[in-house]
């Protein structure tokens, strides 16, 4: 049976300054003057598709594929340009925790409100009022202001209100994106139990590309207000990883007055390769460079790799032994394993020094890309700890049996 | 094979004028009530006299009307004594101003939460004017107190038509949400209607008997004067606690026709474009 049917969808937004000039835009607009048009933007256009009864469908794509507009027509915040939506059953929607919770208020008051708001009766909110107050775990403070708790504490407030919505019908947009991870664990299990053991009907946005495979029956990639893909999670998801790659895998330069550098070191190439689809936590890969070597004096040269994440910290530094080289076009290469890099994106830089002290030339963060996640067996898909993910066997042997 | 669905609920690109659906706003009794329980619970936190301000200032401002225009300028107040006249015209002006101030920036006010979950809009505005006629319920309480003192001491008249009060009540607040519904749907729009209304809210109060009477308004503009609808009401409650005439019923109808248009405008417009308007706040 089908719970929502979406068809011919679209919706256009007006963009411009809204401040000053907004009236005589509006005069411009009715009149359909030429350049009226020039600020309109099809935020979602001709968008169709039908979710059963019970599913749990995924929506994925880059910022401003209209994931969250589709989301708000749904949860009728906005209205269509065009097309029809049809439902059946009582739906919710969580776009954001904590609606409308209020500073002055204390928690008790605050349960009650943001459970009215996101369309909870009062006796429904009594019957689970204690559970929302153990599964927040601020017991103790229930009856303080929430200006006076800690942000962890008013997120899990926010969220065990929530997470006690019983609906037949729940939108949820990237709510996990926020807290710690202890709060997205938390977030992400019940997730799990309402979509698992509730049947419910679930259409849920997130970035967490793990959370959609494990969630989701269905997963619809949106890309500049367009479906381009939909299916099995596993199968969307990967086209989407490919489709999507901001990495920067590979600089080449063909002379050496157009290349970077000195008069000693010109980068010929420096590029990362892989063999697999998806570069992925298993994936190895190398990292593969050429330059034209032109000291005068050649010394003993050295040529180090410094691997960076997003945050600026060194992940690690290698580099070559001390070599005599002649003049000329030099290649070099190192090898990265698999299973040895946590998923995340990185970037590299490149060094060379001549002698152990002086440092001819380094090209800072020539090359960047991403790890992308990848777990099997495993319930638990919050952001995986550490800098690094090796394989180490944990091995566990009974001694007794009692 | 064509078969017939049936759904529970539709989203269609364009919404229907004259979609009130009271119903839905009813099954959303508990957030209505909540909003109230909110507003008048968060209006007081954090200040050292509380409830009491309900109090102060309409007594302040009926001290401070009473020594500039009573004593200073020496307008006249119809024969009625001075602090109940002041009195009676702060207490409705300022409820008509609190319904409309609180209604006409529903959208501003409220876009974060709007753009996030769905509720019927006009939950707010009502929720605001109930919380406002709580407050003016407890106003009149210092009302009638000052006047069954005045009544003890120096005689007054008044009559039976004093039961009216609910009625003056529900028309002020009915002029103030319907008023402040129309307008709320431009303030969202045009940022700079917000500083032309203030201005043009203030010389309406002169325009309203608040600290003279009707009988001093020149005969030529009389009509006009009585077209607004808080003439009739400050002026009929003025006739019911002090005078022995009956209530002018002519007049009376003209007030309740003029809310009740503005009201049947302002709902209409405001549900027509309560979603809308979210896409440009």
């Amino acid at each position: 049976m089908i719970a929502i049917k979406v068809e011919n969808i679209s919706k256009l937004y007006r963009l411009g300054n809204t401040g000053t000039g907004r009236l005589r835009e509006d005069i411009r607009f009715w009149l359909k003057r030429p350049n009226a048009t020039k600020h309109l933007l099809w935020a979602l256009k001709d968008i169709n598709f039908e979710i059963s009864q019970g599913e749990v469908m995924g929506f994925i794509g880059n910022n401003g594929a209209g994931k969250s507009t589709l989301l708000k027509i749904i949860s009728s915040i906005t209205t269509p340009t065009t097309g029809k939506i049809s439902g059946k059953g009582s739906i919710a929607s969580l776009l954001e925790v904590g609606s409308g919770f209020h500073g002055d208020l204390t928690g008790r008051e605050n349960i009650f409100l943001n459970g009215n708001i996101l369309g909870m009766k009062n006796h429904e909110i009594k019957k689970s009022f204690d559970e929302i107050i153990a599964f927040s775990g601020v017991e103790e403070l229930i009856d303080t202001p929430v200006k006076h708790y800690s942000s962890g504490m008013y997120m899990r407030l926010a969220f065990a209100v929530a997470a006690h919505l019983n609906p037949e019908i729940l939108i949820v947009d990237e709510v996990l994106a926020v807290g710690d991870v202890e709060f997205q664990r938390k977030c992400l299990g019940k997730m799990k139990e309402i979509s698992d053991r509730k049947g419910k009907t679930v259409l849920f946005v997130s970035h967490n590309t793990q959370a959609l495979q494990n969630l989701c029956d269905r997963v619809i990639t949106l890309h500049k207000g367009h479906i381009i893909d939909a299916g099995r999670p596993a199968e969307v998801i990967t086209n989407y990883l490919k489709s999507t790659d901001n990495n920067f895998l590979e600089q080449s330069y063909d002379t050496p007055e157009s290349a970077p550098g000195n008069d000693y070191i010109r980068i010929r190439k420096i590029a990362i390769q892989y063999d697999t689809e998806i570069f992925d936590i298993r994936t190895p890969f190398s990292t593969k460079f050429e330059f034209w070597y032109n000291d005068p004096a050649p010394g003993s040269l050295i040529v180090g790799i410094h691997l960076f994440n997003m945050a600026g910290e060194c992940i690690f530094d290698v580099a070559s032994k001390g070599a005599q080289l002649h003049p000329g076009l030099i290649t070099g290469e190192c090898q990265i394993p698999g299973n040895f890099l946590n998923n995340g994106a990185y970037y590299l830089s490149i060094v060379f020094v001549k002698d152990t002290t002086q440092r001819l030339f380094y090209f800072e963060g020539c090359l960047s890309f991403n790890v992308e996640d990848f777990r099997e067996n495993t319930a638990w898909f919050g952001k995986w700890m550490g800098y690094v993910r090796p394989a180490f066997p944990v091995v566990l042997n009974q001694q007794h049996v009692l | 094979m064509k078969h017939e669905e049936s759904w529970d609920w539709e989203i269609n690109a364009n919404t229907k004028w004259f979609d009130w659906n009271l119903r839905e706003i009813v099954s959303y009794r508990d957030l209505l009530f909540r909003f109230v329980r909110r507003n008048l619970i968060a209006s007081y936190q954090q200040t050292i006299l509380g409830p009491f301000w309900v109090f102060i200032q309409p007594a302040l401002t009926t001290l401070v009307y009473y020594i500039i225009f009573g004593k200073v300028v020496k307008i006249s107040t119809g024969g009625i004594p001075p602090v109940l006249f002041y009195l009676s015209g702060i207490l409705f002006w300022s409820f008509f101003s609190d319904c409309l101030n609180g209604t006409m920036y529903t959208f501003l006010q409220n876009a974060n939460i709007f753009n996030k979950v769905y509720f019927p809009r006009l939950v707010v505005p009502v929720s605001n004017v109930i919380s406002h006629s709580i407050r003016i319920g407890i106003q009149l309480l210092l009302f009638i107190a000052i006047y069954l003192y005045n009544a003890a001491t120096i005689g007054l008249a008044g009559n039976y038509y004093i039961f009216i009060t609910p009625f003056l009540l529900l028309l002020t607040a009915g002029f103030g949400l319907g008023a402040g519904l129309i307008i709320s749907v431009f303030t969202a729009k045009y940022r700079d209607l917000d500083y032309a209304l203030q201005f043009l809210l203030r010389l309406f109060m002169f325009a309203t008997p608040v600290v003279y009477p009707a009988s001093i308004v020149p005969e030529k503009y009389q009509f006009l004067f009585w077209l607004n609808p808080l003439t009739v009401i400050i002026e009929t409650f003025r006739a019911a606690y002090f005078s022995n005439e009956p209530v002018h019923y002519l007049r009376l109808a003209l007030g309740t026709i003029v809310v009740l248009a503005l009201l049947v405008v302002g709902i209409t417009l405001f549900k027509k474009k309560e979603l809308k308007i979210m896409d440009v706040v």
